[in-house]
């Protein structure tokens, strides 16, 4: 029940967040780990770093980008990637994650995790990027599975099934998401239960758990919480199959961190609970 | 039709969700929208359950605005409250279109308001540009490397005789703005939540400033920007005094004083 990388099963983490530092450093609290958004301490020297820096003394890190943009058919940004090295090193992060996505083209940034056709054509584009990556950073790099809200009318596979042959072709490991799993599932009509029957669980990594919004017709992953019981409901059958480190992202209205903390506590009884209706 | 180049299709894509005009137009006049649209619909994605296929693409060109917009204002939120949501949400949507992000991150995306504020016209558009040179000077001095700054008891241990030839070096994280407007008077009123009317010109000067990871901003009067400006620009104390005429010897102690303890100087020079 661990993953083909070795990488450690970290317990229970929060994503990190600027408004929780002082709390952070001032109480020590009994978290797991942290998530950091890679981006978020890169092109600063300033604060942010600073705080990352005395956060990385007292806890394991792990880093989770937004704008990798693994999908893109702009060239990979070296820049970008010699400061991603350069944060994983200087922290001492556990992994680097990102997202199956692409973020904008022609030197254009969206800011957002833009959905990918599943073709074959693709797959065979972001499983070379991603080995190139890989090299780069002399370690595996952990590809989350986005939320999206369209779809393309040529694709010839489902993600699940893109997720597994990338994971396959590219050596790589994965995030999975299952709130994303849900909001997707809700928002393209599929059922949750497939996607995860899909996953290569060997190469689960880390889960993440969060919150989202309603909408008349769609869902959208806003990371607002707490999160809803149909999100916990995925967590146990997931983390029963892979035992991987598992975490709560929270950036929406966002709270003191005792009650983001006991939110993301709460995967703990989820846990057990599935343990228990295993045995 | 052969399926349509990845390249191809990201092109079309996100020409089409950066549109700051309506998403109908995006599609349409998107590169390769031929391969993509036909009667002003995007075949080239499927509808959902509860939602057509332009319905969800609208969620991507929505949250591409939102974003950025939410991004402007977290790094002038002074600026947003001067002139109003509406008006501040019309300045950042035209800012957007003319300074698309070419980053990986959005530390750096506000860093062309002030100008872009001025030239947007308005009429508080000279005002709010300046309001924003002060704004993003507070988010410079949030992301800017530590610096070395000179100690009181560094300045104390100078021989009075060497005085006269030291030079104070400037730390280059301290950023002294000059304004046509009382800006830091009308940012700390609303930061009080005053909510005071745009004021007339009355020239100020600003020190925009870090010290243990907080931001702080001082004013300056004349004589002191003068005699500070001169010192940044490598005078001796000696030739600083002296091109500042009618100062007081104790209103100088006390203005090196404070500018030594807030950090002003990175450290001096008495070779």
């Amino acid at each position: 029940m661990s993953n083909r990388f070795g990488l450690p099963d970290l317990g229970i983490g929060v994503g990190l967040r600027s408004v929780h530092y002082a709390h952070i450093l001032e109480q020590a609290p009994d978290v797991g780990w942290f998530e950091i958004i890679s981006e978020n301490y890169m092109q600063t020297a300033g604060r942010p770093l600073r705080m990352l820096d005395q956060i990385a003394e007292r806890y394991p890190v792990v880093m989770h980008g937004v704008s990798l943009s693994i999908g893109s058919t702009d060239p990979l940004d070296r820049d970008y990637l010699h400061e991603l090295r350069a944060l994983r090193d200087r922290v001492g992060a556990r992994w680097v994650s990102d997202h199956l996505c692409w973020t904008g083209i022609a030197g254009k940034n969206s800011h957002d995790l833009l959905p990918m056709p599943y073709t074959d054509e693709a797959l065979r584009h972001v499983a070379e990027r991603v080995r190139a990556v890989q090299d780069f950073l002399d370690a595996p790099l952990v590809l989350e599975n986005p939320s999206s809200y369209v779809e393309f009318a040529d694709g010839t596979m489902k993600e699940w099934e893109f997720l597994a042959a990338l994971a396959e072709e590219a050596d790589c490991g994965l995030l999975l998401d299952v709130n994303n799993v849900y909001v997707s599932a809700f928002n393209h009509g599929f059922d949750a239960r497939e996607y995860l029957s899909a996953i290569p669980y060997d190469r689960v990594v880390q889960i993440h758990v969060a919150g989202h919004t309603r909408h008349a017709t769609h869902i959208v992953d806003t990371h607002v919480g707490p999160v809803p019981d149909s999100v916990w409901e995925l967590l146990g059958p997931v983390h029963r199959r892979c035992g991987a480190s598992v975490l709560l992202e929270w950036d929406t209205d966002i709270p003191p961190f005792e009650v983001v903390h006991a939110e993301a506590l709460r995967a703990v009884d989820v846990i057990a609970q599935e343990r228990r209706g295993a045995a | 039709m052969s399926r349509a180049p990845l390249r191809q299709v990201q092109e079309w894509f996100a020409t089409a969700i950066m549109h700051p005009g309506s998403l109908a137009e995006g599609v349409r006049i998107a590169p390769h929208a031929e391969r993509f649209v036909a009667d002003g619909a995007p075949h080239a994605l499927t509808a959902g359950p509860l939602a057509s296929a332009m319905g969800r693409l609208a969620i991507y060109h929505h949250g591409y605005q939102a974003r950025l917009v939410e991004c402007l204002a977290d790094d002038y939120p002074v600026l947003r409250d001067a002139l109003g949501e509406d008006a501040f949400d019309a300045l950042c949507r035209d800012y957007i279109a003319a300074h698309p992000s070419q980053s990986p991150n959005l530390n750096g995306f506000g860093r062309h308001m002030a100008t872009f504020a001025a030239a947007h016209g308005g009429e508080h558009a000279a005002f709010a540009s300046e309001l924003a040179t002060l704004e993003w000077a507070i988010v410079e001095a949030i992301h800017a490397a530590d610096a070395e700054t000179l100690s009181l008891d560094a300045l104390q241990s100078v021989a009075p005789e060497r005085w006269a030839n030291a030079r104070l070096l400037a730390n280059r994280g301290v950023r002294v703005l000059r304004f046509e407007y009382p800006v830091n008077w009308y940012f700390q009123a609303m930061r009080r939540g005053e909510n005071p009317a745009i004021p007339a010109t009355e020239r100020s000067v600003t020190a925009v400033y870090r010290q243990n990871y907080v931001v702080w901003r001082m004013d300056l009067t004349a004589k002191m920007v003068n005699l500070l400006e001169s010192l940044y620009a490598g005078a001796t104390l000696e030739q600083g005094l002296a091109s500042v005429p009618e100062l007081e010897a104790d209103e100088v102690v006390v203005w090196f004083r404070d500018w030594v303890a807030a950090g002003f100087f990175s450290e001096i020079d008495i070779a």
